[in-house]
């Protein structure tokens, strides 16, 4: 509402507005209703849940699924789709830990170097797809294939172990009770949810997935947003590899298989849309904590590890579809 | 005939002694030595001991293997390659048993002698099949949470659980099922849980901590593989549980070597891939000159601790540039 709406009749005003309003709650809220639900379900179900070992498993284990998550919602909001960020994790994994293994290189350089290679795969990703006007979903699939495929190469399929002891205490570390990885991950998410929300290059973001015609057109260089949009996923996508060596202790080839499916599922749950346009890093951690409680909860109660899959199946289609059901609703009142 | 002598000769005699007159006969021959997965030092192993033999018979082998276990079908397309290049002899370890059954018996039908390494098939149609049996390895790993539980508390009782690295692999199940049939033996100790991971360390972490979070009492682990192992062992050691917790794991990656000499893991099942590599190129080549083998051969497990850890016979198996081969094959 800006200022320049029409002044209206009052009452009709406010109705319309609480009628708005029950009808555009972001999905989100829904989705993080029922994660509390879950919540306070699995507190009375399991007398282990609400102690403090076990929240602290839960910070910890959403960090690093989260922050994946915030980099895949990037190309999610241009309307397009990074498939490689788990192989991205992977090779990043592998080249770091074989840099820091047994002391070869001191830490700092070797981070940087990761991190550097991490922003270079993304910025290929989107010039392919901008410049070479390649799909992303082509792009980032031979990206999917081609980095995992050199995570094995560069390891020779095995894991590389010998990571300094640093590595492992940090990623245990807590600050005043909470694990650090997720103090980590909350700034990562709020510099994340800074640039989406309150600057210019996000702004472009949300214009370029809702029209990139008409982005094109009132003078925004997509081929700029394009790519530090992948890159930015490749970015955080580096992160995680990183903080999942810290986490093990080691570098695995085959670390993070399948969890670009995983970030992806949890940036849509938390009210992205594929379609592009759509979708916040709030929404993203709401995502990813939700799927996080179903494994923990499944763990605690017993569940049998199939019957998680298929929940968690049954959940993405659930929410999707309500979803929908929602803009239908919406799109009828107006 | 001639062939089958110097096979026997290489086989029995000393690596050294074979080494000095390389037999020539054999340098044509090529033998493929297809893998589960090319991403575990667990195979890698097998690799080594595939090379030995063939440095030693003076062979040319190749080592061939899907990046991951789960992959079925690329191990499918591996060995139908392998038999239209129609080498040697195969020496293969079945991902999966139904898959492979039937390549496994078409190889043998073009006239490829196949040995089956570590997992079996469901076919007959092969020259042997050179494997640990899981299920006694499975078995020990019970035994040796009984051993550590009655040695830290004194009586043989509390609750297990155990994990299963992977859904729907033959190795893996026999495992469980004589850790399970084991355990019965031991009446005080109780198989309180079950979880199936996806083969990732990281999956393995989590399920382990919840698991430790949601049996505080737990006194015993069995981890069914080297991925299992480590994540189970990454989170005994971050709860602390290193003394309370008598955790049993599968094979030998580096980080469970660690965990054990830390006491982090108190008892390694550890079978001889090298010896399937070895022997398995080498039966394959024997096989291809018409030597019958038995249908099965065991090559055995041992138990790895804290204890024994350092002794010359278990430093072979744990790490393979170490690996003195005896004079007779097979032998312990």
């Amino acid at each position: 509402m800006s200022e320049r709406t029409l002044p209206i009749d009052a009452e009709e005003s406010r109705t319309s507005f609480l009628t708005e309003l029950q009808h555009r709650l972001p999905l989100e809220t829904y989705v993080l209703a029922l994660t509390v639900l879950l919540w306070i379900t699995l507190g009375v179900v399991s007398p282990y849940f609400w102690t403090e070992g076990n929240v602290t498993n839960i910070l910890r284990q959403v960090s690093i699924d989260a922050i994946l998550a915030f980099g895949s919602l990037f190309p999610i909001i241009l309307a397009g789709i990074d498939l490689s960020v788990g192989s991205v994790a992977g090779l990043s994994g592998v080249v770091f830990s074989m840099l820091v293994a047994d002391g070869d290189v001191s830490l700092v350089p070797a981070l940087a170097a990761t991190l550097a290679m991490g922003v270079a795969i993304g910025v290929i990703n989107g010039w392919a797809i901008d410049r070479l006007g390649i799909p992303p979903f082509i792009v980032t699939l031979a990206g999917l294939q081609g980095y995992r495929g050199l995570a094995l190469l560069l390891s020779g399929g095995m894991t590389i172990s010998g990571m300094p002891a640093g590595l492992q205490s940090f990623s245990l570390s807590s600050v005043a009770h909470i694990p650090t990885l997720f103090l980590l991950m909350a700034a990562i998410g709020f510099c994340a949810h800074f640039l989406l929300a309150y600057t210019r290059l996000g702004r472009y973001m949300y214009a370029i997935g809702s029209n990139a015609e008409a982005a094109r057109r009132v003078g925004i260089r997509v081929i700029h947003v394009t790519t530090i949009a992948y890159a930015l996923a490749a970015l955080f996508a580096t992160i995680s590899g990183l903080l999942l060596v810290a986490r093990l202790s080691m570098g695995s080839p085959t670390a993070a298989t399948g969890s670009e499916l995983e970030a992806i599922a949890a940036a849509v749950v938390g009210g992205a849309s594929l379609f592009g346009g759509r979708g916040t890093i709030l929404g993203c951690f709401i995502g990813a904590l939700l799927f996080t409680t179903l494994g923990n909860g499944a763990n605690l109660l017993g569940i049998n590890s199939f019957w998680q899959m298929v929940i968690e199946g049954l959940l993405i289609a659930f929410v999707v579809y309500f979803d929908n059901v929602q803009k239908r609703r919406q799109a009828g009142i107006r | 005939m001639k062939g089958i002598l110097l096979i026997a000769a290489v086989a029995f005699g000393v690596g050294g002694a074979a080494q000095a007159q390389q037999p020539q006969q054999f340098s044509n021959a090529k033998i493929d030595v297809i893998v589960k997965a090319t991403t575990s030092q667990y195979w890698a192993t097998v690799f080594d001991g595939a090379r030995k033999a063939a440095q030693v018979l003076g062979v040319q082998i190749a080592t061939l293997g899907a990046p991951s276990e789960l992959d079925a079908a690329q191990e499918v397309s591996i060995m139908e390659n392998a038999i239209s290049a129609h080498p040697t002899g195969i020496v293969i370890a079945a991902t999966n048993a139904q898959a492979l059954a039937q390549p496994i018996a078409e190889a043998t039908k073009a006239g490829i002698p196949v040995v089956v390494i570590d997992s079996d098939a469901n076919t007959k149609d092969y020259v042997t099949f050179l494997a640990t049996n899981n299920e006694t390895g499975g078995k020990k790993a019970a035994d040796e949470i009984a051993r550590c539980v009655q040695a830290r508390t004194g009586k043989e009782a509390g609750n297990v659980a155990y994990l299963t690295a992977l859904a729907g692999a033959q190795s893996l199940n026999d495992r469980d099922k004589g850790f399970v049939e084991e355990l019965k033996k031991h009446p005080g100790l109780k198989i309180v849980e079950h979880r199936v991971g996806n083969n990732q360390p990281s999956r393995a972490l989590s399920d382990s901590e919840d698991l430790l979070t949601r049996h505080p009492d737990l006194v015993g682990m069995f981890a069914d593989n080297e991925l299992e192992g480590d994540g189970a062992g990454t989170a005994v050691s971050e709860k602390g549980l290193a003394n309370k917790m008598c955790l049993v794991a599968f094979d030998t990656s580096d980080t469970e070597i660690k965990f054990v000499k830390s006491g982090i893991i108190d008892g390694l099942i550890v079978q001889n891939p090298y010896m399937m590599g070895y022997a398995g190129v080498w039966y394959a080549l024997a096989a291809a000159h018409g030597v019958a083998f038995p249908k099965y051969v065991d090559t055995g497990v041992n138990v790895v601790t804290k204890d024994n850890i350092g002794s010359p016979q278990m430093a072979g198996l744990l790490d393979p540039s170490k690996y003195v081969l005896t004079p007779f094959l097979g032998e312990q």
